[in-house]
């Protein structure tokens, strides 16, 4: 993958928006569990916003390779960084929203379903419906 | 010029191109990045400035000059350094044969001007205008067969042709078949088909578009030139795995659809193998590339789902020109060894997508062939050659390879498999100088190992689709050339089977490398060849004794190579870029050719190398230029043609996925 930042920016927010949105749905109406649980939809909104910041890190670090590229692999590493910070922050200083008390079960669960839904989108979906995408590092606007 | 002063001849590669430069300069010599920021004058002798355009060359990097003692060469405090014979240098003294290395240029020095001289300027091989295949001793065959320029040839095309314009009348007058199409593709090659195939994506019915070229199968010339430089059905090309000439969308990649096969096939381990592959590549895993076979048939199959086999027409286009209509008229020839014949076709687009038009060749090895007639001890990788893989199972042998490119890694790979049938084989690997280090760019630097410099593909990845597609495209004519001299160079694929096989070559001593700058190649019979190395620090003349020798260095795309493409352009009066080829828009749109009408002229493939893109001779540019081309199109609103948006994009995937025609036809 050649990512650009804007095409990283683009990319996070459609698909958090779109699959991201749809896997956490299930989450917070209590279809999975009875009850609503709004957490999980600031957990979502936390990774878009968050990400926006870490997407300048990954375009930073890109630049010291020499092909330009971000191996998938990056990607789940990255994947796995934001979601341990994210968790730092609100087991630690706490974040609006997500209560210090929530399971880390339940969240790596919902977060490794979105990250999974993202991915798999990005490599799948996206490439058929936004087909000039893959030629402008992942923008599809 | 003033006779007295010393002259001293430099030699070397464009790094975008490969092209050679060899010019004799009277020293004091300036070399740098801005002509205005070299001395003109120095002492009151005139400087020779030589302008080296890459950003890792400083305006004004290092001065040639002679004193008392000898010639010398000193950095001007370059950011990037001058290293002379792979070490860095202030100031450093010059002899015969030495390599001066700034940023991306390997530099030969010659201070013996007359023993340095290249034998012949154009050395190439082209390709038959009737077979298509590499000619090798192109004087030998009979004038007619041999590509010449449209005008030397008999009748055809008819004199009308010499305008600017053709009438309609006049072509219908010569009484000779006329077929009017809205798409014509000029090659019939892979540039062609994946062109084709967009527009029938995009909704152009069968009986709009043509295609002209010599072979039905659009990737017949791409499979002998693989199948010549030891790439068979079974190995793999250096070919990203979702560059895929029969799927623009690229999913499912060939890895996936490998995958999928192994995995089918309860190769559980191999399927799993590929998928790790294109996840982890190319820092965690090496780089998952297709294999030839699977490629030609995912053609295959695309081919006969877009109708390609009524799409296609064999001949040889010899001269195109406006029409007074607005469109083009294309004069070819369809004639085969048992009979003449001539038409023409009129179409209101074309797209010229004609290949390499000859195979590059080293002036001293063409040197050799011209005079002493032996085509079968020196060869170019990219003829047919197997009778010396035969010749060295059978005999034994030494052989000696020129060029470090993929072809040559493909080539040592070859030598070691015929190793197992005959352990007396020994390589001899001869490069120009030794590589200390890879380009670099920015903050980054390419890998290098056994002087081979590594890269997964021929461009850095991100020139496809990701930073350095958008950099090259919005930078102006002087930044390209610079950018693509930085990025480009020769380069080979990281793969642990070649580097084993270096490795062990190197340490059983069946595989050496040397280095030196080849003075002439001589027949020797009993011993096959002797390439004799310049003269370095006067320690004698070096022989290479060899059975045979191969060419490695790779194909060639000057516009003047290819005779229709020379006659557009002398025609057409049509600009050439930096790099020698034909200018185009980042559309890929050959500008100049618009004429009164809605007609449009395009191009893609090795022609256009130097413009909007770097990697326009793959699989994926090519998807990259049909794109922008055929999205072009959809905005002049030519004839049937829709945008492929989100929904008709996934559409024509649905079709694509149960093996539907595009379109009614």
């Amino acid at each position: 993958m050649t990512p650009t930042l804007l095409g990283r920016w683009q990319s996070r927010l459609l698909l958090l928006a779109t699959v991201g949105l749809l896997v956490t749905l299930p989450f917070s109406m209590g279809w999975i569990v009875l009850g609503s649980y709004p957490v999980f939809l600031w957990v979502l909104g936390y990774v878009a916003v968050f990400g926006i910041g870490w997407d300048l890190l990954y375009d930073y670090l890109q630049k010291f390779r020499w092909d330009r590229d971000w191996p998938a692999a990056f990607q789940l590493l990255a994947g796995i960084w934001e979601a341990i910070f994210i968790l730092l922050l609100f087991k630690t200083i706490g974040l609006p929203g997500i209560a210090r008390t929530t399971p880390i079960g339940w969240f790596a669960l919902h977060y490794s379903l979105i990250w999974l839904a993202v991915f798999t989108m990005s490599q799948t979906l996206m490439r058929v419906v936004f087909l000039r995408s893959r030629f402008r590092g992942g923008q599809w606007l | 010029m003033n006779p007295g002063l010393l002259q001293i001849r430099l030699r070397w590669d464009d790094p975008a191109t490969g092209e050679r430069r060899e010019p004799i300069l009277s020293v004091p010599i300036a070399l740098g990045r801005e002509f205005a920021q070299m001395p003109a004058s120095l002492r009151e002798q005139r400087v020779a400035r030589i302008m080296l355009d890459s950003g890792q060359v400083s305006r004004f990097h290092a001065l040639i000059e002679q004193d008392s003692v000898g010639v010398a060469i000193a950095d001007q405090n370059s950011s990037n350094g001058t290293f002379v014979n792979g070490t860095r240098q202030t100031r450093s003294f010059l002899t015969n044969g030495d390599t001066i290395q700034i940023g991306p240029y390997q530099i030969s020095v010659f201070l013996d001007i007359q023993s340095a001289a290249t034998p012949i300027g154009d050395s190439t091989i082209l390709f038959h205008s009737e077979t298509d295949l590499p000619v090798p001793d192109a004087t030998s065959t009979p004038s007619e067969s041999t590509p010449t320029a449209p005008a030397a040839r008999s009748n055809f095309p008819p004199p009308f042709f010499q305008a600017q314009q053709v009438s309609m009348r006049d072509l219908m007058d010569t009484e000779l078949m006329v077929h009017e199409f809205d798409y014509a593709a000029i090659g019939a090659g892979l540039g062609s088909f994946i062109w084709v195939d967009l527009l029938r994506l995009c909704g152009a019915r069968l009986n709009q578009v043509v295609a002209i070229g010599m072979e039905p199968q659009p990737y017949a010339r791409y499979q002998r030139l693989c199948q010549n430089s030891q790439i068979p059905l079974h190995e793999r090309l250096r070919s990203n795995s979702d560059s895929c000439p029969d799927n623009i969308w690229g999913f499912p990649s060939y890895a996936f659809r490998e995958s999928w096969h192994s995995f089918r096939q309860g190769q559980i381990g191999s399927a799993l193998k590929y998928l790790w592959q294109v996840f982890a590549e190319p820092t965690l895993a090496e780089t998952y590339t297709p294999r030839s076979g699977s490629v030609f048939a995912s053609i295959d199959r695309e081919a006969q789902r877009i109708g390609w086999q009524q799409i296609f027409r064999y001949g040889r286009v010899l001269s195109i020109r406006q029409t007074n209509d607005g469109r083009y008229a294309i004069a070819y020839s369809r004639s085969t060894a048992s009979h003449r014949e001539h038409a023409f076709i009129v179409s209101r687009y074309l797209h010229l997508a004609t290949g390499y038009p000859a195979i590059q060749f080293l002036p001293d090895l063409q040197a050799y062939r011209e005079k002493t007639g032996d085509f079968k001890s020196v060869v170019n990788a990219y003829e047919e050659h197997e009778h010396v893989y035969q010749k060295l199972e059978q005999y034994g042998g030494t052989v000696l390879i020129r060029g470090r490119g993929i072809v040559a890694s493909r080539i040592v790979q070859r030598i070691y498999e015929a190793r197992k049938k005959n352990p007396h084989i020994s390589l001899l690997h001869l490069m120009r100088s030794p590589k200390p280090q890879g380009n670099k760019f920015g903050k980054a630097q390419r890998q290098v190992k056994h002087h081979y410099e590594f890269q997964p593909f021929n461009w850095p990845k991100a020139c496809w689709g990701g930073e350095f597609r958008a950099v090259l495209e919005s930078a102006d004519p002087q930044q390209r050339s610079r950018l693509l001299a930085d990025w480009g160079g020769t380069t080979t694929a990281d793969r642990h089977a070649w580097q084993r096989i270096v490795q062990e070559g190197l340490n059983q001593g069946w595989y050496k490398i040397a280095f030196g700058e080849v003075e002439r190649v001589e027949q020797d019979g009993q011993k096959g060849t002797i390439t004799y190395i310049q003269e370095k620090d006067f320690k004698g003349k070096t022989q290479l004794e060899a059975d045979f020798i191969i060419d490695a260095t790779g194909l060639d795309a000057k516009v003047n190579a290819n005779p229709l493409l020379e006659d557009l352009v002398t025609h057409y009066d049509l600009p050439i870029n930096a790099l020698g080829r034909l200018s185009v828009a980042n559309d890929f749109e050959l500008v100049e050719m618009r004429s009164s009408g809605q007609g449009r002229v395009y191009a893609a493939g090795a022609a256009t190398l130097g413009g909007p893109h770097a990697a326009v001779d793959s699989f994926l540019g090519l998807q990259y230029a049909a794109l922008a081309a055929v999205d072009s199109l959809v905005s002049t609103r030519a004839p049937n043609l829709r945008y492929l948006n989100g929904l008709t994009s996934l559409t024509q995937w649905l079709r694509w996925v149960t093996n539907q025609a595009p379109n009614q036809p």
